[in-house]
């Protein structure tokens, strides 16, 4: 299974739905989308992500020195 | 003395009594459906909240749109729902004085909000329907907590354990994401805990008293405790908080329906978002910090309260526009008394109009100034319009007249580049960095030249006794 974001194949089950047997939610490994069996997602162009982006994105709070 | 709220189930039994609850009993999809019905009920004028009894896989319920009226705004601080929002701004900044009101603290035994505990095989979705909001936001986010986080130099100083909402991105069953801005209190406790390496506990409270959730995005002091001001809103009387379990320097409100405790995993960022955001459009993914929940605590039969937001205004405009107003208010008036009334409330601040008496030529560029250096008003407000003391911040058409009639460009319009901006601002470039505008369109006083000084005018004599006269002619009319 794809991540319709990133396109890696690295995905899982992250939960099936708790009352009866309706949806599963999936998570992808490498950028972390997330998304219902019961969803059809299509992630715009412009949001989705490579490996080179993912490493280019901006850090919030920028991480501070260690004491020493 | 005004009606207080011990949790959020009193406030939804009052919205209900009030016509401003509605329940949606058949079962829903989680989307699109509860993301749609937050966005259709907070574009009506008297919008209600929206309890959702039945969802598809899940066994709890979610209520939305809880803050997204004037009337439930109104209701919240126990106020007639009709109250008009300048009366409930007056409201606030009266009661605002009350502060500190030490909250009481009761023992764990007496808290619904401990009733059930999960330690073990940890998993959100059995204990709120977690669903989408926006179709393109790159997870199920809580958009609605109140995450409680300490001083990791001064566990014990209650003053600045901080009460913040920050936007949550479920990752895992057990992990989630969360925005910590530099500009908020919680990235000050995270950069002492990540410079020794050490997680940062939190305890993260959702399903509170409707004060609580006011309080936690109030930008208020770092040193000044939320749950302080609560007390203080609710008129005096104090409110209910309890023990965190797993931090004991951690307090939560006793009444919540759902308490995540757990930490944020020091010096490591991962990807975050998008999300649809208050300023109407996605704000994009970045690298952010992630929470280990470890243990979950909740009332019995916990209802998930979430709001929606995207396009203004939805619920979360009316949550920040009188609670960003009132401390900018407060902040600047300490220091010019000259100050009459503050409003904050387009795009959570970043638009703000100040009503001020003007002390000597200039004044209203200064007070504009001082705007800009408040903890909230530094980041995030990019416009600041100054009106004269009579003009009421509230009334856009006033506000226009006073545009219109006294802005002169080139001496009353300023601005200032390359200052603090807020990154959620589609327009900061780069994104945290922007261009101060301050427009003066107060009346110049001297020593400022005011070569072209015009006589305002007054109402013709009877004016007052006229519209009462229209006024019964109109109600005899409706009477046949």
């Amino acid at each position: 299974m794809k991540c319709p974001r990133c396109d890696s194949e690295n995905t899982r089950t992250m939960v099936k739905s708790p009352v009866g047997d309706v949806w599963e939610v999936y998570v992808c490994e490498v950028c972390w989308y997330s998304w219902r069996s019961t969803e059809n997602p299509v992630v715009l162009p412009k949001f989705k992500l490579t490996e080179e982006s993912i490493a280019a994105l901006g850090v919030i709070p920028p991480i501070p020195p260690l004491d020493v | 003395m005004a009606k207080v709220y011990k949790d959020l189930r009193e406030f939804l039994q009052t919205l209900e009594e009030e016509g401003q609850l509605v329940r949606v009993k058949e079962e829903v999809n989680p989307e699109p459906d509860i993301g749609a019905a937050g966005r259709a009920a907070s574009s009506m004028p008297n919008g209600p909240a929206v309890l959702f009894e039945n969802i598809k896989g899940y066994k709890g319920s979610v209520v939305t749109n809880v803050h997204g009226s004037w009337q439930n705004h109104a209701l919240m601080m126990g106020m007639p729902k009709d109250t008009p929002t300048k009366e409930q701004f007056e409201e606030l900044n009266a009661r605002w004085d009350k502060f500190p009101v030490p909250p009481n603290v009761v023992s764990r035994e007496e808290a619904p909000c401990k009733e059930n505990v999960i330690t073990e095989d940890i998993n959100l979705f059995e204990v709120l329907p977690l669903y989408r909001i926006n179709e393109q936001d790159g997870g199920f986010f809580i958009s609605k907590a109140s995450v409680i986080s300490g001083d990791p130099d001064a566990l014990d100083d209650f003053g600045r354990q901080n009460v913040g909402t920050y936007r949550i991105q479920v990752k895992d069953k057990d992990r989630i994401g969360i925005q910590a801005l530099p500009m908020h209190d919680i990235a000050v406790q995270l950069a002492k805990a990540e410079r020794k390496n050490e997680p940062l506990p939190v305890a993260i409270a959702l399903g509170n008293n409707p004060l609580v959730t006011f309080m936690a995005s109030t930008p208020v002091g770092y040193s000044q405790n939320e749950y302080e001001f609560v007390g203080a809103l609710q008129d005096g009387v104090p409110t209910d908080i309890v023990r965190a379990d797993t931090a004991e320097h951690l307090f939560v409100p006793a009444g919540a329906e759902v308490v995540l405790e757990g930490y944020i995993i020091p010096r490591v960022r991962v990807v975050e978002g998008p999300f649809g955001e208050f300023p109407g459009s996605y704000s994009g993914s970045r690298l952010q910090c992630e929470i280990q929940v470890t243990r979950i605590t909740h009332r019995t039969d916990p209802i998930f309260e979430n709001l929606y937001l995207g396009m203004p205004w939805t619920e979360i405009d009316y949550l920040m526009a009188l609670n960003t107003s009132v401390p900018l208010y407060k902040q600047i008036k300490e220091s010019f008394p000259e100050v009459v009334a503050v409003n904050a409330m387009y795009t959570h601040g970043i638009g703000v109009i100040i009503s001020t008496k003007c002390r000597y030529g200039g004044y209203g560029k200064g007070v504009a100034m001082r705007l800009l250096s408040t903890p909230h008003g530094m980041p995030y407000s990019k416009i600041v319009i100054v009106v004269d003391e009579f003009v009421d911040p509230f009334n856009l058409e006033q506000v226009m007249w006073a545009l219109t009639t006294r802005v002169l460009p080139h001496k009353d319009v300023t601005m200032i580049e390359n200052a603090p901006g807020m990154p959620l601002d589609p327009s900061s470039n780069p994104a945290g960095m922007t261009t101060k505008l301050i427009i003066d369109a107060t009346t110049p006083v001297a020593p400022e030249p005011n070569p072209r000084a015009v006589e305002l005018l007054k109402d013709p004599v009877g004016t007052a006794e006229w519209t009462t006269i229209i006024k019964g002619l109109q109600a005899a009319m409706d009477e046949k």
